[in-house]
């Protein structure tokens, strides 16, 4: 049935504070979602004291300096640190974005970060996105195309058709838009998400892929497409500013295409 | 490894597998359309009805069943109530898919379906009585 509350495991407690050093001038405050599976304690809220004087702009410089130099054990991903590799997804003050790509700046109060919400946690910011991932791959990806390649070059496409791919080509598979989606998190098991929808729609629209129909196919089912309620939280949260909302409405359009 | 799985992993199956379930229900897009159109149906028949009703304040009896005798209210009547019944069932089999999970779904969905359509079917029932019931 409905989950009113979270799970009595889940339910999240007052962490460690950590003040700023002394001298510090501007002074914001990181409350940051911890949990280890190494005990079986509850996940707690610690709170960082961050003189934002002395690091960079963006949310993820300081959680690199609070690894750095507060508190080594705090966990996340992060990689490009420049909006490209997607590995900084989390959730910070309650919307679903990298943390390379959010300046502290923009924020007022205290600064909330909490892993994307609704999957597994690996440990602290880090959750598990091996299910996104699988349903990612499971619409296949990939160009699939049974008229052999011209045997002097790449298929090639007309600026029309390559036109086609843009708002599409750009997903960095972050899943932001995926863990934001209410629906998901009701049905994650059945309905595939934005992500991997945006990126099916991406091979449906690809004009060298020969096989628009069966993708069509093994998309039409009641939660696979159709558990998407256009709440659209997906384009909303986008750090790229994609559209993920407008792709998933165009396979829904084309479904209809082919029915009536 | 999915650190927050329990100790001895009662599912060991692929995500992938997982993934892929049951695979496509082949079905929905009829059910979608049917879904818009009926919305979509559901306002001029509406404000066709409020405007009836409004007409009809203080109407005896008598004047009623004369008014719901009539070909093209009767239609619109049906209609109306086929529509409403369809659209409503549509919309609660959605409630029961986000917030009902697990061995309720299948029940709470047939007992949507069943409860809309007998319902549905009364309505009907009574618009005809309506129409055809009329002595004289």
């Amino acid at each position: 049935m409905v989950e009113l509350r979270l799970p009595r495991n889940s339910t999240v407690g007052k962490g460690q504070f950590f003040p700023a050093p002394a001298g510090s001038k501007n002074v914001r405050t990181f409350k940051i979602y911890r949990w280890t599976p190494d005990d079986d304690s509850n996940p707690v809220m610690d709170t960082y004291e961050i003189d934002i004087d002395a690091i960079g702009p963006m949310v993820l410089d300081a959680l690199i300096h609070i690894k750095n130099d507060v508190d080594p054990t705090l966990t996340f991903r992060r990689s490009c640190r420049e909006g490209i590799c997607g590995s900084c997804a989390m959730n910070i003050d309650g919307e679903n974005t990298l943390a390379c790509l959010k300046p502290i700046r923009d924020m007022k109060g205290d600064i909330l970060i909490n892993p994307l919400p609704h999957m597994p946690i690996v440990k602290d910011l880090v959750s598990n996105l091996d299910g996104a991932y699988a349903q990612l791959r499971s619409i296949e990806p990939w160009m699939k195309a049974d008229s052999a390649p011209p045997p002097d070059g790449e298929r090639r496409q007309s600026p029309e058709e390559r036109a086609k791919l843009d708002g599409m080509w750009e997903c960095i598979l972050c899943f932001c838009c995926t863990t934001s989606c209410p629906s998901y998190w009701w049905n994650g098991d059945r309905y595939l998400g934005p992500a991997t929808l945006l990126a099916a729609y991406r091979w449906i629209a690809d004009s060298r892929d020969e096989h628009q129909g069966d993708r069509l196919d093994s998309l039409e089912d009641t939660f696979k497409l159709y558990a998407c309620r256009t709440i659209m939280n997906c384009t909303q949260t986008c750090p790229k500013g994609l559209n993920p909302a407008k792709a998933i409405g165009r396979i829904k359009e084309l479904q209809v295409e082919r029915k009536l | 490894m999915n650190a927050t799985a329990p100790s001895h992993h009662t599912v060991m199956r692929s995500q992938l597998g997982r993934a892929r379930g049951l695979g496509s229900g082949h079905s929905g897009t009829e059910y979608w359309i049917v879904e818009r159109v009926s919305a979509a149906s559901l306002l001029p028949l509406s404000g066709w009805f409020v405007i009836q009703m409004f007409r009809l304040g203080g109407a005896d009896y008598e004047d009623v069943t004369k008014w719901g005798g009539k070909p093209v209210n009767a239609t619109l009547l049906a209609a109306l109530v086929a529509t409403s019944f369809y659209h409503a069932e549509a919309g609660l089999q959605v409630i029961v898919d986000d917030y009902v999970h697990g061995k309720a779904t299948a029940p709470a969905k047939l007992l949507v379906r069943f409860g809309c359509g007998i319902f549905g079917l009364l309505g009907l029932v009574s618009v005809l009585k309506l129409a055809l019931g009329r002595k004289g």
